[in-house]
């Protein structure tokens, strides 16, 4: 298998974030390739939103790496890491309240293409999430699925090599959870994806390979059926004790 | 460098010192409990100055004048003030620093009105006193003893009382104080009333050192607040350990050139300290102290 | 709220860029006719402070940067003018220089305050710091050794000797004051146009935007840093203008620099309207001219007036007249349809 030797398209090295004396993200190694959909699971307080900081440059981490493409880009701006084609969704929907729907999107573009090309690329991006009818709202109006909607489209738009998703589905109604699962698993046909989530229901109807976190650390990473039967797994969500899940050093 | 002047020098800094953490305490309470930014800290200043030279020329001892009338006064004030003005701008940090801007401005045209413009006061008790080959002001003397009682004050308060426990909670957490069976709105009147009459008493304490006129807050403010802001958000450590960072080095260039320039050192030290500190000293270090 | 579509929001545009040429053009032509003297003088001052109002409207209504110390730029404006032009004794090339030296300043000090990611509650103690340091240095400055060139800095005093604008490459010929009201005039509606103009442009909607979420915008790729920079170096040139208009019909002195100015701009915002453009200039203008006639009264101190309408506006109308205003029009407008 070629894939074996391609260089992956995101890796972490031993990444660890302490917070004084919490060690929040504890010597993580991760690997995704170009192409995968990788789901990152854990119970709250795992270290899954600590890690997805590390990966969007809202925190520097304390130690370890982070290489796109194989260039080392750890402790990167913001910015930075926008700019490398990494689309980032947070939990809770970063948006620009005052603007409309239609200027935000335009907005994600705007870098990138020329006015008239910006707007007809925002309008496809609203056409694809089925939200062109909301495009003169404001955004502070609007209610929180269809936020995380226009948040998707604002990701989506640049076409992005690499999408980070924490938490997508979060106060989404059923409906629009299964379009959000349908929407993911389109977008994984051109883009590669990494979905934060502990919707354990979403992960079953979405992924392929799946990562687990637990106090820190990765406790397990395989295919999401294996996950979801593991005991260790259902251990961790549940609480009980954590002797039982340790992981081997 | 003979020891005489080393100790001058020494006794400057302290005093320098010790009269930034007086001017900055009341401001620490109600910045570091409340997060309330009151520009009106200055003008407090002034009431407790002005309190303390009308209870004089009425006829009252000094030091109570100082030490009780006008803290007492200004407290009240406080009080006033909190119910009337600060009450309905909680959360809103923008809105409360510009109601007490206008309040500031009132008051110092209200006591133009009433006092004039020109300088009144009383000369600095306490004489001078001898220390090696030179002299110096006992009140001087008295001031650094006075901002050292005040810190321990406070930290006796803050560690020992009911009142000081959930202070210390409200800090950490607002809603703490609802879970304490006391109203936070009660906890924050307390709070303001009790930062304005720390003011008042400093103003009291530093109206001999250059006499009271309307606006003298502005001069003080400015210190105070880059004081508190340097020190960070911890009430004691934070105000003790920038006093003593600025207050000295202001001392040193003071001392090493003109009392302008000297304060033109302090205030670039301040920002050069939030440039690698940018939630002041004790964002980063004693962290978790008092 | 509703975000107009575009048609709509181009019409308005269009308007507002008119309805402030016509209303700068009434003003030069008319004003200087209908009042004297000493009122022109008064008016011209009025206007010089309305621009340092708009500075301040922009990058904090628009930038979200709240600036402490505005009056920072415009003293170093004025300053810059009167030593420039002490010096060359033209003022034609003191001008540029005049607006040159507060700019590199708001650029330094922005560069210091955004690439130091310094919070906002701090941001504002270093501005008022800087401007507090700038008002000590220059009333320390008294005496004869503290001269740039020609041009005696004057300590607390200033600079009396500041030349007034003369007409551009005749160094002669100075100026009469219903000239430079004109001038000034214009400078506001320059500096309205322009504002309007650099917010509508890409660049200026990023800098909207980082206002609206900073976090989201540097998702988006955008280097907050560069932006915020670029407004406030905009904002501090504005001041300079009002700096050198001001030091051209009265005089340059440290009071330019003083708290009470820096206070007197936010106040100026808060009323008339953060947010709009047009507000602060109306909310500077009408508090200049409450102002002058409250101190013309003899029992009530002006300040007083002014702090208890501070208070007032900051419980009653939190958003400003303006803004007021029109949320009060348009719950009017609304009824009406019923």
């Amino acid at each position: 298998m070629s894939a074996a030797h391609a260089v992956p398209l995101l890796e972490t090295r031993a990444l660890s974030m302490r917070f004084g004396g919490v060690v929040a993200v504890d010597n993580v190694s991760l690997t995704v390739a170009e192409g995968e959909l990788r789901c990152l699971i854990g119970p709250n307080g795992a270290g899954k939103s600590t890690f997805f900081k590390c990966l969007t440059g809202q925190l520097r981490p304390s130690s370890g790496r982070i290489l796109w493409r194989g260039r080392d880009i750890t402790g990167a701006d913001s910015f930075a890491i926008a700019r490398l084609g990494i689309g980032i969704k947070t939990q809770v929907p970063s948006l620009f309240d005052g603007l409309s729907v239609l200027e935000s999107v335009v907005l994600a573009v705007r870098r990138l293409h020329s006015e008239a090309t910006s707007r007809a690329r925002a309008v496809a991006a609203l056409a694809r999430l089925e939200i062109e009818h909301l495009a003169g709202r404001q955004v502070g109006l609007l209610a929180h699925g269809q936020r995380q909607l226009v948040e998707l489209a604002m990701v989506v738009a640049p076409e992005p090599g690499l999408i980070i998703l924490d938490e997508p589905t979060a106060g989404m109604s059923a409906e629009e959870t299964r379009r959000a699962a349908e929407l993911i698993r389109e977008l994984n046909r051109r883009h590669t994806i990494i979905v934060v989530e502990h919707d354990m229901q979403f992960i079953r109807s979405i992924a392929s390979a799946v990562t687990v976190f637990h106090q820190g650390r990765v406790l397990m990473e395989d295919r999401v059926e294996r996950v979801l039967a593991d005991p260790r797994v259902r251990d961790v969500y549940l609480g009980k004790s954590a002797e039982r899940a340790k992981i081997p050093a | 460098m003979d020891v005489d002047l080393a100790l001058a020098v020494l006794l400057q800094a302290l005093t320098g010192i010790g009269t930034l953490v007086i001017i900055s305490l009341g401001l620490a309470v109600i910045f570091g409990m409340m997060r309330v930014i009151n520009l009106a800290h200055g003008e407090f200043l002034m009431l407790g100055g002005y309190s303390a030279i009308l209870a004089v020329k009425a006829g009252a001892n000094i030091w109570i004048g100082m030490l009780l009338v006008a803290p007492v006064v200004v407290g009240a004030v406080g009080f006033v003030v909190e119910r009337v003005l600060i009450r309905h701008l909680y959360g809103r940090m923008i809105d409360t620093m510009l109601a007490t801007w206008g309040l500031s401005l009132a008051l110092i045209g209200g006591v133009t009105m009433i006092f004039g413009n020109s300088v009144s006061g009383f000369s600095a008790p306490l004489g001078s006193v001898a220390i090696g080959g030179f002299r110096t002001s006992g009140y001087s003397l008295f001031l650094i003893g006075a901002a050292a009682a005040l810190v321990v004050c406070i930290w006796l308060v803050l560690r020992f009382t009911a009142l000081g426990l959930i202070a210390r909670g409200t800090m950490q957490n607002p809603d703490i104080a609802a879970t304490l069976g006391v109203s936070p709105a009660r906890v924050y009147a307390i709070t303001f009333t009790i930062g304005a009459a720390l003011s008042g008493l400093a103003g009291g304490l530093i109206a001999p050192l250059s006499g009271v006129v309307p606006t003298m807050g502005a001069a003080y403010i400015a210190k105070a607040f880059i004081t508190v802001i340097t020190g960070g958000s911890a009430i004691l450590a934070g105000t003790l350990s920038a006093s003593v960072l600025l207050g000295a080095v202001n001392t040193v260039g003071t001392f090493l050139t003109t009392p302008v320039l000297g304060e033109v050192v302090l205030l670039i030290v301040a920002i050069v300290l939030l440039r690698l500190l940018p939630r002041g000293i004790t964002g980063r270090f004693f962290r978790g102290a008092l | 709220m509703r975000a107009a579509p575009p048609g709509i929001e181009r019409r308005q545009y269009l308007l507002e860029i008119g309805g402030a040429i016509a209303l700068a053009a009434a003003a030069a032509i008319g004003l200087p006719r209908a009042l004297e003297l000493f009122a022109v003088i008064n008016a011209t001052v009025f206007v010089s402070l309305a621009v340092l109002a708009l500075s301040l409207a922009l990058i904090w209504g628009f930038g979200g940067i709240l600036c402490f110390g505005q009056a920072a730029f415009f003293g170093l404006g004025g300053y810059a003018y009167a030593v420039a032009a002490l010096n060359l004794s033209d003022t034609t090339y003191a001008v540029p220089i005049a607006l040159l030296v507060p700019t590199a300043a708001a650029a330094a000090l922005g560069y210091v305050m955004f690439f130091g990611r310094i919070s906002d509650v701090y941001m504002g103690v270093i501005t008022l710091t800087v401007t507090l340091i700038l008002f000590n240095f220059s009333n320390s400055t008294a005496g004869d050794e503290w001269r740039i060139g020609a041009a005696p800095l004057g300590g607390f005093n200033g600079i009396p000797s500041t030349p007034p604008l003369n007409v551009p490459g005749q160094p002669g010929a100075a100026l009469p004051p219903e000239a430079i009201f004109r001038i000034a005039v214009a400078c506001l509606a320059l500096c309205y146009i322009l504002a309007k103009l650099v917010l509508r442009s890409s660049f200026g909607r990023v800098v909207i935007a980082i206002k609206e979420n900073e976090l989201r915008a540097e998702l988006l790729g955008y280097d907050a840093r560069l932006y915020k920079l670029g407004i406030f170096s905009l904002g501090g040139f504005m001041a300079g203008i009002a700096g050198l208009l001001f030091a051209s019909c009265v005089f340059v002195s440290p009071t330019m620099f003083s708290l009470s100015y820096s206070a007197q701009i936010i106040i100026w915002v808060m009323v008339g309207g953060l947010g709009t453009l047009a507000g602060p200039i109306i909310g500077c203008i009408l508090l200049q001219m409450l102002t002058t006639w409250a101190g013309t009264l003899r029992d009530i101190s002006p300040s007083v007036i002014l702090g208890v309408i501070l208070m007032l506006v900051v419980l009653a109308l939190p958003k400003g007249l303006l803004p007021t205003a029109f949320a009060i029009a348009g719950r009017l407008r609304r009824g009406d349809r019923r």
